[in-house]
């Protein structure tokens, strides 16, 4: 009687054992992975923080010898910190709240109403996606170049063009935000809708006090991937604004090559290298690492619970 | 009458239907109409400039016929045009491939566990935030130096495992080096699809992992005949979303040639038309394959 009592334990135990390695295993890998997600990054706070001579010294890998702050108010400087950071937020916002805006109709319609041609424009939405964005842009160009002469009113070099697309739902990966909201909208259930319907409530009523209040959480995660993703975006900017407006992705583009006339300026005492570079990277991606520190928990919430498949 | 027969051919009708039509494109309409300002009217307008020359003058743009010859520069008087190409195609299809399966594995754990989940996920997205251009090429430029560094002192693998298979296939080796040289770069394209693919494991319904158990599966056989095959969909989307993703990355060699024929204004706009055309029916292509290659085989009806 009692051995059989042990061998139940020891089976059971067994069991508990099996599983608790195999969680370690589970740990070990993502933690391990996870640092090599992280790497760079560290590299770039430990660089950051190294004083001329701790970068020629080979036995300086992480902790330097001499941290010093120098680096990034200099970086700073060549970087224009204080315009550029304000362009950029202001302009990744403007062409966020756009996107978000339309994107939220969008979604809407096509979650909402059965209408004629609507698996069509789904087809068109995926097209929207595919089609590589350097195939547009030339007759982009070319057609805000005619609209600018027949109008007399500049549009190259100025950022009415991307908010008109922004706000016509043509940014960045508009349909990816498009279909977030289609997924999160089909998971309001339509009785709501249609009670509302029943009380007299218009189709813009329903939109607003319905769908829109009760998506929060998405409307954040759209704006957020939105915002991140206008911040991050250089290509359709450097073509269509020209750097007219100063942002902080283009001036890191221009890093290497402004870093000389600006040492030269200040009285020509720094030399480029390794430090002065990471602290640039560094500055540019601190307002989005601020920015994920604080909603970190609302996103992954939202992306956890929406999804972005759209299926 | 006319009017009458509009309104009825394109459902706008006091009917439900008729409302629902009207209330869809009613919201529809800004997308609607930036779609086909913005996109799809540019897109063909592509199609057409790639067998145009395109002169920008004082006066505006000069667009002449040209025939093939802008495809027959593309691809035999450019030198650099083709190899672009095929460069691109042999780095898309095992990156994407790496890519896919890595971001697989990532999210299954990840979602296995529950203490430190948050954090762990919270470096798992990170990627999603600060993946740029830019900020790449500043992070690989570095990485670059010291790879040509390394290459200064010893050009041959000098990974044990990897000399082995170099013994039997050099390419093999030279392929797998080649991963593991960009590892850090092929994990940061993982930050979308690994939200895609933990948001599809969370909707397998839970029911079927305790029916699955009661049948006495393990693990590994829940993991192949229930996950692979549930979440077979969303690797689709997540295999298009990288290769899109990859196209529009700022380093490749196809993209920079593109961006600096547009940016030649004497006669380049017609060029780099040609070039976004070909380059856009290649990625057409390769998604094509993917679509393939994932298409359920077992769903024909008809066939067993």
């Amino acid at each position: 009687m009692k051995k059989k009592k042990t061998q139940i334990k020891t089976k059971k135990n067994a069991k508990y054992y099996k599983k608790m390695v195999a969680r370690i295993i589970v740990y070990f890998i993502l933690t391990v992975v996870g640092f090599v997600y992280l790497e760079p990054i560290l590299e770039m706070l430990a660089k950051t923080l190294m004083s001329a001579e701790d970068v020629i010294d080979p036995s300086v890998t992480w902790i330097p010898k001499k941290p010093s702050l120098e680096n990034l108010s200099f970086a700073a400087t060549v970087l224009k910190l204080g315009t550029t950071l304000k362009n950029s937020i202001l302009f990744a916002g403007a062409l966020a709240i756009g996107q978000t805006f339309v994107a939220s109709l969008t979604g809407f319609a096509l979650s909402r109403y059965a209408f004629k041609g609507r698996k069509f424009f789904f087809a068109m939405l995926i097209l929207a996606f595919i089609i590589p964005v350097p195939v547009l842009m030339v007759p982009r160009m070319m057609m805000f170049v005619v609209a600018q002469e027949s109008l007399k009113f500049q549009l190259i070099g100025t950022v009415w063009p991307q908010l008109l697309m922004a706000f016509f739902g043509q940014g960045v990966y508009s349909t990816v935000l498009v279909l977030i909201f289609y997924t999160a909208f089909n998971m309001i259930p339509r009785v709501l809708d249609e009670a509302a319907e029943i009380d007299g409530a218009s189709a813009l009523k329903v939109y607003w006090f319905i769908v829109i209040k009760m998506s929060a959480t998405t409307i954040l995660v759209v704006f957020l991937f939105s915002f991140v993703w206008n911040w991050n975006e250089t290509y359709i900017t450097s073509t269509l604004l020209r750097g007219n407006l100063e942002l902080l992705p283009s001036k890191l583009t221009l890093f290497n090559s402004e870093f000389d006339s600006v040492s030269k300026a200040v009285g020509g005492a720094f030399k480029l290298n390794e430090a002065f570079k990471m602290s640039a990277t560094l500055i540019s991606i601190s307002p989005l690492l601020l920015l994920y520190a604080f909603v970190q928990k609302w996103f992954i919430q939202g992306i956890e619970n929406t999804g972005i498949t759209g299926e | 009458m006319a009017g009458n027969n509009i309104k009825k051919r394109f459902g706008f009708k006091k009917t439900y239907q008729g409302r629902q039509t009207r209330r869809g494109y009613a919201f529809m309409l800004p997308w609607i109409i930036g779609f086909t300002v913005f996109t799809l009217l540019p897109f063909l307008y592509t199609i057409y400039l790639s067998f145009m020359t395109v002169e920008s003058t004082v006066t505006g743009y000069v667009i002449t016929p040209n025939g093939w010859n802008n495809y027959y520069t593309a691809f035999f008087k450019n030198t650099e045009f083709v190899p672009a190409l095929i460069s691109f195609v042999g780095m898309v299809i095992p990156y994407t491939f790496v890519i896919i399966v890595v971001a697989f594995i990532l999210a299954y754990l990840l979602n296995k566990i529950d203490v430190g989940k948050g954090f762990l996920r919270t470096i798992y997205f990170l990627p999603v935030i600060i993946m740029s251009g830019p900020v790449m090429s500043q992070i690989l430029d570095d990485a670059d130096e010291a790879i040509l560094a390394a290459q200064g002192i010893e050009k041959s693998t000098n990974i044990f495992i990897l000399q082995m298979i170099a013994e039997y296939s050099e390419p093999l080796a030279n392929f797998m080096e080649g991963i593991f040289d960009q590892l850090t770069m092929i994990l940061w394209f993982t930050g979308i699809p690994i939200v895609l693919f933990i948001s599809a494991l969370q909707k397998i319904n839970p029911s079927l992992f305790e029916a699955a158990k009661i049948d006495m599966a393990n693990e590994w056989q829940i993991l192949w005949k229930i996950v692979i095959p549930m979440v077979k969909p969303t690797a689709l989307v997540a295999t298009v979303f990288i290769i899109v993703q990859l196209g529009t990355y700022d380093t490749t060699a196809v993209y920079n040639l593109i961006k600096t024929a547009t940016g030649n204004t004497n006669g380049g706009l017609g060029y780099a038309a040609t070039f976004a055309w070909i380059y856009c029916i290649l990625i057409l292509l390769i998604i094509g394959g993917a679509f393939v290659l994932f298409k359920d085989r077992d769903k024909k009806p008809g066939r067993r």
